[in-house]
């Protein structure tokens, strides 16, 4: 990171650009229906795709009979696996860690089907209805295997999801540091319970949608998706499809939200490209929210038995974890299904001083949904089996938990701070977090009201939550573990064209972060330009030689480095152009809002008079001057580490103690999400973090039923918050600079899930600290809190009395 | 599948076509007449992104064959606002950054033009409980809230 | 999921669409709002060859007053009886009911009759038809019936209705005045259906009830009015004990189902504490007997 000096150091005087409450530039197209995402586009000559999806959660496929399919009005062809594998090649999601077994990965089922709604057969039709009515016809003859619901069961291997993998366990990893044990016997106090989160699903309103075109041409493949990754995707097609990047180009246009679920490659895009190549015509899939329910990638999906010691002051000495996750069906590319689950362990010990850690896990192949990534991976999960634990000890201990975060979070002078899992903390607000959290909720006075609510009978709960997240990761660390793929870096291009028109062009690619909008911010910051002067290019394979996307809060991290050390260069060469131009020293010329001048005259020129000489005028600049300047300028930024993003949350609930009903009424997050690019946009995505993560404490849970079918195929039974189940949430900012990131950038788009579960979990289990249950399972529903409450009250009867 | 003629009128231009009827009001909007701006989530009426105003009131564009409009008069998206001339619920939609991926924005905006039409709104849990019907993923909800809180404001003396 | 291919009449009258529908048989269902059978079709859970639409049969939001009834017609839609300022007034716990349908874009377009006619157990519009001794008319080619709500809801998603008959008019009879209500209901989001809810109406008089009526709905096959709990009211005070024990009768009387969002213990449970709820708000407003 040769420019990446710690832009703390890097003069504080900025032009304010960056860190203005600056208007979207997306918003005009969107708020006037002139978006366009991939459903909207028309491609003349079109085709539609429905697939034929598996009823069955584990069948062997004894036969397909498509004759009455194919027969049916509108259909160009009915598609099977053998189909696919004619032309595509084979890919696994490889991983060197040690204990992990890929899995094929099979556009159309092969041989077995391995969860409800994994596509068998692709039938192809004039229009979408047609498709479907052909779908219906398809017949698929399946043998039934006995199903792999239970994760736990699953591990010992009775019946084999993947024969080949000769087991069901298809990752597992153990962490240590310290004397656990000693840590264990030796502690005043351990705590310990069973955790289990149950399974979610990102649930993004617009659903998946790929549309595919064939250049039979130009032997040129062009996919236009509804993904985070169109870099990836497009480098996983061209090994796929054995075609090089210049004939392949993926294509995010507006894309209706995505959370993880789509940033990972999935069977309808390869099966999609497959087709428009056979066919020769352009072929679409419009995914419809039962597809989206049953064939997207869930999430959180963990069994955690977890134990903390801790001294008689209440200092944590010790921590131990198993975690079994559920992966599903498949791992899942290029994530792999150990993602989740090992995230689960390292992130753990969470922002605390622990000196003995050990954590293992499992994951564990189920015959259901593929799980992959979906917004907090994994530390949504960790953080509520670490919040909990805390909570559970000061309620032993007698200490306010505001009190007992206090002593455990790292303090200031402790960074770089590595964790027991080897998670290594730079510099970040870990404790004023903690206290600007209690500041802006008034934890004194609330703790005040709370106890007169009681008095009066009603349950009103506070609970609390700190994290802490590695965001922005680079080289250094895999997104994943062990993965084969660089999502360490990011790259951008910014040209002058010869009408001076700034294009700043980038890999990523936003669906509702803002980014074209934060990204134009940096550069119109860095290059002297106004924020309208610059059009950010994303979201397309074709825009930079390599690129990964959107995901893992890396973003601004990874792109705004990116757009940084571009602009840099960019502005010195206009510089130089200037200076030949205005007849002035590089020294003396500036650039601001545009306009290029030389400091103390008024000689200046605009940049489109800049772009005209430049380009155009060719007496302008002299000839040898000119070859060797350039107004584009091109940079990859790699943070290495990445750097820590650190947060803490306060949840107010209260519930009605005869109906179970549970109310949010208030919630705080302070964060330390280092230099805020654009404070609107930061507090939208908080909000809407902690939505998702209030909808994964309350209502949000992907049940099956005994024989693996899904019972939540809907919007009626897959409950996702509404407005009315939602409070205001109030942001607070620490905005400190990150000592590790080239402009001080954290990434925050996950936080808010990731803290919200466990901070409403834990005010939850405070409203009802009068009884003695355990609220150790999420979603913590009436229906739960109900049967708890009734245990506890030992008798079958009625909990007539409420609590 | 015989087709049936239909005659309409969609953000005041007047359109004749020969439907199927089958065809959901919203795929005809999307695809037969190319306003791509009406949205489909869930096709099961839970999600609200398809809402447009059908003969003035709030209506699932998804829960309506296209054939049962006949005669009808539709507004959609399209019809409020342009870019450089944002209705003013747009603009309350912008300065509040009420939208993120903007996917459930058209829906949304259909739906608070009809709240504020028929309903005081006077408070937050009911702009909330008006809003119910229409899911957003993105924003957490609290910056529509006060987009249409300022919009209800704003309507002066002819609120209901 | 698009709908499967249907054939699509819009009847003009009463006698147009019960002829057409007596024509096609069990093909053909009528479609009012479509708030409940798009959707079914949407999932291809329902494929009707014949769809015949009779929301022009009849003017729109027919609410009206005759022979000490309310009358509303089976077009009424739910946005009408929600505003309704005869139905606030003659039936105030109705107008309390219609705020947990659905959601304006859908009480819009959905109808009472619909409603009644889809019959889903959790639904308002079917348990207020029961709770108020609804009577609803129904058509069919060359004949007219009458029946009671009490007779109308067979079973989930299930009528009396026979092939090619409709409903065209619910009549309501009015309330004795001093009638108190109450309506309560549980719901996990906002609008959607009910887990369970429980409305009631009791009639004072010199501080007993006279009537008692509590229907209970989300609980069971189809909505149900809680008889014997009902008698154990009627002519008490409303002590607590009397009160305790309606609502032991009632959830022993209760047979509700375990699904996905709630088990048959927690549902019974339900209906007890809302009936208890809707039961003090109904005595309370009768003037706590005192009238
Ligand atoms: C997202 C969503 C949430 C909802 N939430 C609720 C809720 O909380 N509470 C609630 O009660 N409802 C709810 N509903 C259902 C809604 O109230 C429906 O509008 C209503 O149940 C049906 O009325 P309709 O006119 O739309 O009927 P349609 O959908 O047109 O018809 C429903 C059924 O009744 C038949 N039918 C219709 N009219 C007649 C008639 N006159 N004679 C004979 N048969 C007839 C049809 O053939 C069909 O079988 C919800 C719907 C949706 C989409
Ligand atoms: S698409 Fe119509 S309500 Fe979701
Ligand atoms: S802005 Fe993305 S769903 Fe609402």
């Amino acid at each position: 990171m040769s420019a990446g000096a710690p832009a703390g150091a890097a003069g504080t005087a900025r032009p304010g650009i960056v860190g203005a409450r600056v208007q979207r530039r997306e918003d005009p197209r969107l708020l006037t229906g002139r978006g366009s995402y991939t459903d909207d586009r028309k491609a003349a000559g079109a085709v539609h795709v429905a697939f034929c999806r598996s009823d069955r959660a584990h069948a062997r496929i004894a036969g397909i009979d498509a004759a009455q399919a194919r027969q049916a009005p509108g259909v160009l062809g009915v598609f099977t696996a053998e189909d696919i594998a004619a032309v595509a090649r084979p890919i696994r999601a490889t991983s060197n860690m040690p204990d992990y077994r890929a899995t094929e990965f099979a556009p159309l089922a092969r041989g077995k089907v391995r969860h409800v709604g994994e596509p068998v057969a692709a039938v192809v039709a004039g229009d979408r209805y047609l498709a479907e009515d052909a779908a219906a016809l398809v017949a698929v003859d399946y043998d039934p295997l006995p199903d792999i619901t239970d994760p736990e069961e699953a591990l010992a291997d009775r019946v084999l999801l993947h024969e080949d993998a000769g087991t069901n366990l298809i990752a597992a990893r153990e962490f240590a540091r310290g004397d656990v044990d000693g840590a264990m016997t030796g502690a005043a106090l351990v705590v310990e319970d069973r955790f289990r989160i149950r399974r979610k699903t990102p649930a993004a309103i617009e659903n998946r949608c790929y549309l595919a075109e064939y250049d039979a041409g130009r032997q040129a493949l062009t996919l236009h998706g509804s993904t985070q990754v169109p870099g990836l995707l497009r480098d996983a097609l061209a090994e796929i499809f054995d075609l090089p990047g210049h004939r392949l180009r993926v294509v995010a246009p507006d894309v209706g939200g995505g959370f993880g679920a789509k940033a990972s490659l999935y069977p309808e895009e390869v099966v999609v490209c497959a087709l428009a190549m056979r066919l020769g015509r352009p072929v679409k899939w419009t995914g419809d929210r039962m597809e989206d329910l049953t064939a997207t990638s869930q999430a959180f999906d963990e069994i955690v038995r977890a134990k903390l010691a801790l001294d008689a002051d209440g200092r944590m000495v010790g921590l131990e974890a198993d975690v079994i996750g559920d992966i599903g069906a498949y791992s899942i590319y290029p994530w792999t299904a150990s993602l989740e689950p090992v995230q689960v362990v390292s992130f753990l010990p969470g922002p605390y001083r622990i000196a003995a850690y050990r954590g293992r896990v499992r994951a564990v192949a189920t015959s259901k949904t593929p799980t992959g990534p979906y917004r907090g991976v994994g530390r949504p999960v960790s953080t509520f089996v670490m919040e909990r634990l805390v909570d559970m000890a000061a309620r032993r201990l007698a200490l306010d938990p505001a009190e007992i975060r206090a002593r455990n979070l790292v303090r200031d002078e402790e960074f770089p701070y590595k964790a027991g899992s080897g998670i290594v903390w730079d510099r970040a607000g870990f404790q004023d977090c903690l206290r600007m959290a209690l500041d802006r909720f008034g934890y004194a006075e609330r703790r005040a009201e709370q106890a007169a609510a009681r008095g009066d009978g009603r349950s009103v709960g506070i609970g609390i939550a700190s994290y802490a997240e590695l965001t922005g990761i680079g080289s250094r660390i895999s997104a994943a573990p062990g993965m084969p793929i660089n999502t360490g870096t990011e790259r951008a291009t910014i040209e002058i064209d010869s009408t001076g028109a700034v294009t700043a062009a980038f890999g990523i690619a936003s669906h509702g972060q803002g980014l074209e909008t934060t990204l134009a911010q940096i550069v119109a910051e860095e290059l002297g330009v106004r924020v309208e002067d610059v059009d950010i290019v994303h979201g397309d394979s074709a825009a930079v030689a390599h690129s990964t996307g959107t995901y893992a809060s890396r973003s601004i991290v990874l792109a705004g480095g990116a757009a940084t050390l571009s602009a840099r260069s960019l502005r010195e060469q206009v510089v130089k152009a200037a200076s030949h131009i205005l007849e002035a020293a590089e020294t003396d010329i500036e650039m601001r809002d545009g306009v290029v001048s030389v400091a103390g005259t008024d000689a200046s020129i605009t940049l489109r008079e800049l772009a005209r000489a430049f380009y155009t005028e060719m007496r302008r600049i002299p000839k040898e001057a000119r070859e060797s300047l350039d107004l584009s300028a091109s940079a990859t930024y790699d943070p290495f580490f990445g750097t820590t993003t650190a947060a803490t949350h306060i949840a107010e609930v209260e519930i009605d103690p005869q109906t179970f009903g549970v109310a949010v009424r208030r919630y705080v997050v302070a964060e330390d999400c280092g230099r805020v690019v654009n404070p609107m946009i930061v507090d939208g995505q908080v909000h809407g973090g902690v939505a998702q993560g209030i909808g994964a404490a309350l209502l949000e849970e992907v049940v099956h039923d005994d024989s693996g079918q899904i019972l939540t195929g809907s919007f009626v039974d897959y409950v996702v918050p509404s407005a009315a189940e939602i409070p205001d949430i109030e942001a607070v900012h620490l905005d400190t600079e990150s000592p590790s990131t080239l402009g001080g950038y954290r990434g925050m788009g996950e936080g808010g899930t990731i803290g919200a579960p466990a901070a409403v979990a834990n005010a939850v289990a405070d409203a009802l600290s009068g009884l003695d249950i355990q609220i150790n399972e999420l979603p913590v529903t009436p229906e739960r809190l109900f049967r708890l409450i009734r245990n506890t009250e030992g008798n079958e009867g009625e909990p007539r009395h409420g609590f | 599948m015989e087709r049936t003629s239909i005659a309409l009128t969609v953000n005041g231009v007047r359109h004749e076509r020969k439907v199927e009827p089958r065809r959901l009001l919203s795929d005809f909007l999307r695809e037969d007449l190319g306003l791509t701006g009406t949205h489909v989530g869930c096709e099961h009426g839970v999600c609200g992104a398809c809402t447009v105003l059908l003969d003035g009131d709030s209506a699932r564009s998804c829960l309506t064959f296209a054939v049962q409009c006949d005669g009808a008069s539709v507004r959609t998206v399209e019809g409020l606002g342009e870019i450089g001339a944002l209705h003013p619920l747009q603009e309350s939609f912008r300065r509040h950054h009420a939208l993120q991926c903007g996917f459930c924005t058209p829906g949304m905006l259909m739906t608070a033009l009809d709240l504020l039409a028929k309903y005081p709104l006077a408070t937050d849990e009911e702009i909330r409980a008006g809003l119910s019907g229409n899911l957003c993923r993105c924003t957490g909800y609290a910056n529509i809230v006060a987009a249409v809180r300022e919009a209800a404001a704003a309507r002066g003396d002819d609120r209901p | 999921m698009k709908p499967p291919a249907f054939e699509y009449v819009a009847a003009e009258s009463v006698e147009e669409a019960t002829a057409r529908l007596a024509e096609y048989g069990d093909d053909a269902r009528p479609i009012a709002g479509g708030q409940s059978l798009v959707p079914m079709m949407n999932f291809r859970l329902v494929s009707p060859a014949v769809l015949v639409d009779i929301r022009r049969i009849a003017p729109p939001d027919a609410i009206g007053e005759a022979d000490g009834h309310v009358r509303i017609g089976a077009l009424t839609r739910h946005r009408a009886l929600e505003t309704s300022p005869l139905i606030r007034d003659r039936f105030p716990v109705l107008a309390a009911a219609m705020t947990h349908v659905a959601h304006l874009a859908i009480r819009n377009r959905g109808t009472i009759g619909g409603s009644l006619c889809h019959a889903d157990p959790a639904a308002e519009l079917p348990a207020m038809a029961v709770l108020l001794d609804a009577r609803i008319h129904v058509a069919r080619r060359n004949g007219e019936r009458i029946v009671e709500a009490g007779a109308f809801f067979e079973g989930a998603l299930w009528t009396a209705l026979e092939d090619g008959e409709i409903v065209t008019r619910i009549d309501f009879p009015l309330l004795p005045p001093g009638t108190g209500w109450g309506f309560r209901e549980f719901a996990r989001r906002h609008g959607d259906f009910a887990l369970a809810g429980a409305a009631a109406t009791v009639t004072g008089s010199a501080g007993r009830a006279a009537e008692v009526r509590i229907a209970l709905f989300g609980v069971g096959e189809t909505p149900v009015r809680a008889a014997a709990a009902e008698a154990l009211l009627t002519g008490t005070g409303f002590e607590p004990d009397a009160v305790a024990a309606a609502i032991d009768a009632l959830r022993n009387a209760v047979d509700p189902d375990d699904d996905l969002h709630a088990s048959a213990d927690y549902r019974r449970h339900l209906a007890g504490i809302l009936a208890g709820r809707a039961l003090g708000d109904a005595w309370a407003r009768a003037g706590g007997g005192a009238a």
